[in-house]
């Protein structure tokens, strides 16, 4: 197989399994972390046109936040957490264990950068535990990436990283989402499997 | 101003005066223009990747730097415009995440895109005028046969002019 277009229905329905399995264990980890209650929807799995990538996920300019981890051992892939920016900063003050707002803004934007990377990192990490539960494969991560930028520039970079393989990307899109709050924080996972590591995931799970 | 045209990804689109072109939110990608002066035509290109050669099947060229500034100045050509009088603009090729101790070359998608473009545009004799590319942040950019400007905005530092 070496075109993403290839999948059938069976294929898609494991990697969806994988996206539930993976976003309960996140959940888990981000509730823990909170010590609030966090739901999550039912992960979408679906083949998307590389050119269509950017528009599945809202318009283009809006801010967003995202956290990037890699994992480059058994199976390599990319996973990001985006979370719309303001959003990420309640998301983000909700483990600064202080009042940030006397601060200059430059100061700000570090404590919550480094908020945002530790749960982030904490999200994602749950979501490979999972994976690496279900397959046996050691799955370290890197330290985190953080950008802050316009939503249509981060999925740009997405659709060319799954540009590589194909014309298609597999998106696994699952939302978490921190309950007992004034306003709602929902963020989105993204799973970015490098050349040939979605074969060896499918035929790892014995789908393939 | 004429109704903006958007350019999607690996989208090649070329007009003949009055035309504005956009593509919003461009990240590791390439927003390159080439346009006449004179007969007031230009081509935009939303470009994803590099370099072509090791894949079989192209449904669309715009996607890859080697193939999407030939088919641009072909295009070009066919609506007109004077080769001699092609000039080229472009924007792009952010790398919004760096890790520590990582050189992947995933990440550096965008710098890889802005070379194979400036090599292309270099072999095929087209001179680029002005550039706003690499760094961390996104773009959004647009093009206008009015001004034949290129605006290029930056989350959170502003509109350029080139």
């Amino acid at each position: 197989m070496d075109h993403t277009s290839d999948y059938t229905n069976f294929h898609m329905d494991a990697i969806r399994e994988v996206g539930n399995i993976g976003t309960g264990n996140a959940a888990t980890a981000l509730s823990r972390l909170l010590g609030r209650t966090v739901d999550m929807d039912v992960p979408v799995a679906e083949l998307v046109p590389i050119y269509e990538v950017a528009a599945h996920y809202g318009a283009p300019e809006m801010p967003v936040c995202a956290v990037l981890v890699r994992t480059e051992e058994e199976f390599s892939c990319s996973l990001i957490f985006m979370i719309e920016e303001e959003k990420a900063n309640l998301l983000a003050d909700l483990i600064i264990p202080m009042d940030i707002s006397g601060m200059d803004e430059e100061s700000q934007l570090q404590i919550r950068d480094s908020a945002l990377s530790e749960q982030g990192n904490i999200i994602l990490g749950a979501f490979l535990n999972a994976l690496s539960q279900i397959t046996g494969w050691v799955l370290p991560t890197t330290t985190p990436a953080v950008a802050r930028d316009m939503l249509g520039s981060i999925m740009d970079l997405v659709a060319s990283m799954f540009g590589v393989i194909g014309d298609s990307a597999m998106l696994v899109k699952t939302s978490l989402h921190v309950k007992d709050l004034d306003s709602e924080l929902g963020g989105t996972v993204i799973m970015i499997p490098d050349p040939g590591a979605l074969e060896a995931l499918l035929s790892k799970l014995g789908v393939l | 101003m004429a109704q903006p045209i958007h350019v999607g990804m690996a989208d090649l689109v070329v007009s003949k005066h009055p035309a504005t072109l956009i593509t919003l939110g461009l990240g590791s990608c390439i927003g390159l223009v080439i346009y006449d002066q004179m007969s007031k035509t230009t081509g935009m290109v939303h470009i994803m990747l590099p370099d072509s050669r090791e894949v079989k099947n192209i449904p669309k060229p715009g996607k890859f730097a080697d193939t999407a500034v030939p088919l641009l100045l072909e295009e070009l050509a066919r609506l007109g415009a004077n080769r001699s009088q092609l000039r080229a603009k472009m924007a792009g090729g952010a790398q919004m995440f760096s890790m520590p101790g990582k050189d992947s070359a995933i990440f550096a998608v965008g710098t890889r895109n802005v070379e194979a473009t400036t090599k292309m545009l270099a072999a095929e004799g087209i001179r680029i005028v002005a550039s706003d590319v690499g760094g961390s942040k996104g773009r959004s950019v647009e093009f206008s046969t009015e001004t034949m400007k290129f605006i290029v905005k930056t989350l959170g530092s502003g509109t350029k002019e080139l």
